[in-house]
């Protein structure tokens, strides 16, 4: 079994520095931020002129609009918008599917993690960081700052093989932590036994926009290209443990495509119906690569 | 229908153990490689319809079993060897390639060859065998041996010069015990076949030829060379005789060449007794070897030309020592090819008291009789056998010439012959044999002492005439070694000559030529029906088609399992 990539491989400066240009912009975020950069329904002391509103006692004296007064003779107050933070949450799939194979899928998901929070923390969006296999682990609250990268990068090297996937009992209990409303990144190879449509029933009910980052291989689409899945074999599930016997042949491996293909679909139906982002990463190639298709004019909107 | 290699009981056993042993395979629970996946999420909707093979399980691919027990069962059955046959073709064959100088002409022999290697490939093998019939009959194929192997053991045979041995391989299998009850003669080549011997082959054998050859054209050659004392009654020379045969739509006999080791002898040599008969008078008896070639052409070369070794006759120069007996040296004197000699004596003959000069010389001596047990005793220095040196020395010496029984009864006591073997030849004789008992009054006598002389001096004898696959004739002269084979004159047998070309003798090389009428004549021999041999649907051929049906079949699995039909 191949290895997570140690944190010297992770917090690769050059990789860090290969996604300056990319930027993460809300459509508009949630009341109630810290000041920041994204388009917020919040009026206050911006930058940005909103619009008129009367005078109530306690407004600010600086935001009175006297050339209204002169004309009208009645008091308007200037408002502004006020930018905020996007709360960024990482949730990262690290059941032990993520751990298989060489190259491993959480090499891929950990470099897909590190670049979101360093665009987001580059940007002073918040970003928390947590991980699941069978439960949900808080690893980092949400929080900005850049420093926080370096923390980032830690707790992602840190991470080690976990159970089997419950991506549907992990977004119910964070729905109960009751967070923010932001953009909730779920890294992931979605292989939840429950199956995709519980899977999408599970997204669908979450509050946050989200953006679903599918870790995946060629051998998930053609399993031919693996070189031990011929004649009578018996598949073990890394995660369960459970034995499938079987023969492969041209029937099977029909079967096993269509399935698959079934699978895919019910995720990007899911994405297409509730505006989602989803984005395949194929943990063969390079990450970096894959982002640039992503944030393919240099920002990415959700 | 019946099988070469298994009885047709083994036959439909191994097919029984084979449904058997694969349905047991599809039922077998099979050994499983593990592969660890990231999820069975996706396979086990294809396992729920593809489930594994599973012992005592259900059987849930019976079209697919019988596919494979199809190719399986096609496989043993080309294993069995099938082997389908009528009465005609259920017969024992003999396949007999004549390579006698009767195919020598033309391409005659080639479309033998070819004809007989077509008719193989359709012949069962354990119910055939070739015979290769030149100069002698050889098993080229035995039964059961692949015909592959023919091909390597013909590339180096090619017809000889000699007639065919066809009617000799015919009356073995005439012998009780030796041919099959049902068996079939195929000839392939022109080796004609004796009606008398064909009448005297038993009513299961039946003589076919395989090729229906064109008839023979024209040919001349000789048909007979040989030589005899010559005529002029000169004893150092011979006469040779050539005998001239042919086709009758050949053309007339034309130039005739004789020439003695490489030298051609004047035209007015040969002396034209007949149309096909010539003569050479008084050859000189040396030892060279005569050719004769008859200047035509035809589409037989082999008759054209024969070579005949000339006998070897000299002066044997005898020295006379003691008493003797004036019958001796009358003896002597009456015979030109001896000459009494003091100085480089080949033999000495000496009686009782005569001086025993030149004792190195092999010595006629006439002993008395109390000195030796028997009336002739013979030292001799040959390899042979004391039982083939005494036959061959009492026909040498003339021995059964003389009245033996009258000698005996004036003796009064046997009169035998005694062998012994010594470093020297001799021969010593009872004395009282002269005088006493009548000896040199008998006819035969002159006889024993000019046979006796050349005996001791070691002159070979010679033959006539010597021809391919004919015996050797009896030889002229005194020798106790005249034939090349002394196991089989042991034998008692005949010892027939091979092809055209030399053998050895005790005279050293001599030439054996082809002469053959029947050769010559184009002889056609009996009328033989034609062969079918090889047109049937034999072994061979079924087995070909079997293995072709299962290869189809293994094609059409191939394509089921590449199109998902068959696990």
């Amino acid at each position: 079994m191949a290895s997570a990539p140690t944190l010297a491989e992770l917090f690769d400066p050059d990789f860090l520095a290969a996604l300056q240009p990319f930027s993460l912009h809300a459509r508009r975020v949630a009341r109630d931020g810290r000041p920041a950069e994204q388009t917020s329904r919040d009026r206050g002391f911006g930058l940005e002129f909103a619009d008129f509103k009367s005078y109530v006692p306690g407004d600010d004296l600086r935001a009175i609009d006297w050339n209204i007064y002169r004309r009208l003779g009645r008091l308007f107050v200037r408002v502004f918008e006020e930018r905020r933070d996007l709360p960024v949450y990482l949730l990262v799939d690290r059941s032990s599917s993520m751990y298989l194979e060489d190259p491993p899928r959480i090499s891929a998901g950990l470099r897909v993690a590190l670049a979101m929070a360093s665009i987001a923390l580059g940007q002073h969006d918040s970003v928390g960081l947590f991980s699941f296999s069978g439960v949900l682990n808080i690893d980092a609250r949400a929080a900005a700052g850049k420093h926080r990268l370096v923390t980032f990068a830690e707790r992602l090297a840190a991470f080690d093989e976990r159970d089997q996937t419950d991506l549907t009992g992990t977004l119910g209990e964070l729905a109960g932590h009751r967070l923010r409303r932001g953009l909730l990144v779920v890294i992931s190879d979605f292989f939840d036994p429950a199956g995709a449509d519980e899977i999408a029933q599970a997204l669908a009910l979450t509050r946050h926009r989200l953006l679903l980052v599918q870790l995946v291989k060629k051998t998930d689409a053609d399993p031919t290209r693996h070189a031990d899945l011929h004649g009578d074999i018996r598949l073990l599930d890394c995660e369960s443990g459970d034995a499938v016997d079987l023969t492969i042949t041209p029937a099977t491996l029909a079967r096993y495509r269509e399935s698959y293909r079934g699978f895919n679909d019910r995720l990007t139906r899911f994405a297409t119906d509730y505006d989602a982002g989803l984005v395949r990463i194929d943990a063969d190639e390079d990450v970096l690569d894959q982002l640039g298709g992503l944030f393919e004019t240099g920002s990415l909107v959700v | 229908m019946s099988f070469a290699n298994l009885p047709l009981l083994g036959v439909l056993a191994g097919i029984l153990g084979i449904a058997t042993l694969l349905f047991l395979l599809q039922l077998l629970r099979i050994r499983h490689v593990e592969v660890a996946v990231p999820t069975t999420l996706f396979w086990r909707a294809a396992a729920r319809e593809a489930p594994v093979r599973v012992l005592r399980g259900v059987f849930r691919h019976p079209l697919a079993y019988l596919l494979v027990l199809a190719i399986c069962s096609l496989l043993w059955l080309a294993f069995a060897g099938p082997e389908a046959h009528d009465d005609r073709s259920s017969a024992y064959r003999v396949l007999f390639l004549d390579g006698s100088a009767h195919s020598a002409g033309g391409d005659d022999f080639e479309r033998a060859v070819d004809k007989l290697t077509g008719d193989l490939a359709g012949m069962p093998e354990g119910r055939r065998e070739v015979i290769w019939g030149g100069a002698r009959n050889i098993k080229l194929l035995k039964a059961g041996e692949d015909r592959l192997l023919l091909d390597r053991r013909l590339a180096s045979l090619a017809p000889e010069a000699a007639p065919s041995a066809m009617d000799d391989q015919l009356r073995l299998l005439s012998l009780p015990g030796i041919a099959p009850e049902s068996l079939e003669f195929v000839v392939y080549g022109r080796a004609p076949a004796d009606p008398a011997t064909l009448e005297s082959l038993p009513a299961g054998i039946r003589v076919s030829r395989a090729i229906d050859y064109p008839e023979s054209g024209p040919n001349r050659g000789i048909a007979a060379l040989g030589v005899n004392p010559a005529a002029s009654g000169r004893w150092d020379r011979v006469d040779l005789l050539v005998r001239i045969a042919g086709t009758p739509d050949a053309e007339p006999v034309g130039t005739v060449t004789v020439q003695v080791d490489g030298q051609p002898l004047g035209d007015d040599r040969l002396q034209r007794l007949a149309d096909d008969l010539a003569t050479v008078r008084d050859l000189p008896a040396d030892g060279r070897t005569v050719e004769v070639r008859l200047e035509t052409v035809d589409g037989l070369a082999v008759d054209d030309v024969a070579r005949l070794t000339l006998p070897t006759r000299r002066v044997v120069p005898v020295a006379l020592a003691g008493d003797l007996d004036p019958a001796i040296r009358h003896a002597i004197e009456a015979d030109p090819g001896l000459e009494v000699a003091t100085e480089d004596a080949s033999i000495i003959i000496r009686q009782r008291g005569g001086t025993p000069v030149l004792d190195d010389l092999p010595t006629l001596v006439f002993a008395p009789a109390a000195n030796q047990e028997t009336a002739f005793e013979i030292a001799y220095t040959g390899d042979e056998s004391a039982e083939i040196a005494l036959r061959a020395s009492v026909a040498a010496l003339g021995l059964d010439q003389i009245d033996a029984a009258g000698l005996a009864a004036e003796a009064g006591r046997p009169v035998g012959v005694q062998l012994r073997h010594a470093e020297l030849p001799s021969i010593s004789v009872w004395e009282e044999l002269l005088v006493h008992y009548n000896f040199t009054g008998s006819r035969s006598f002159p006889l024993f002492v000019s046979r006796a002389a050349r005996w001791l001096a070691g002159e070979a004898a010679w033959h006539p005439y010597l021809a391919a696959g004919r015996p050797l004739p009896s030889p002229s002269g005194s020798s106790l070694g005249t034939v090349a084979d002394p196991t089989l004159d042991a034998l008692g047998t005949e010892y027939v000559l091979g092809a055209a070309g030399t053998i050895v003798s005790s005279r050293g090389d001599e030439a054996v030529p082809l002469l053959s009428d029947a050769v010559t004549e184009r002889n056609p021999g009996a009328s033989l029906a034609m062969s079918q041999a090889g047109g049937g649907f034999a072994g061979t051929g079924i087995v070909t088609w079997l293995i072709l049906a299962a290869l189809l079949l293994l094609g059409a699995e191939w394509y089921l399992y590449q199109r998902g039909l068959m696990p």
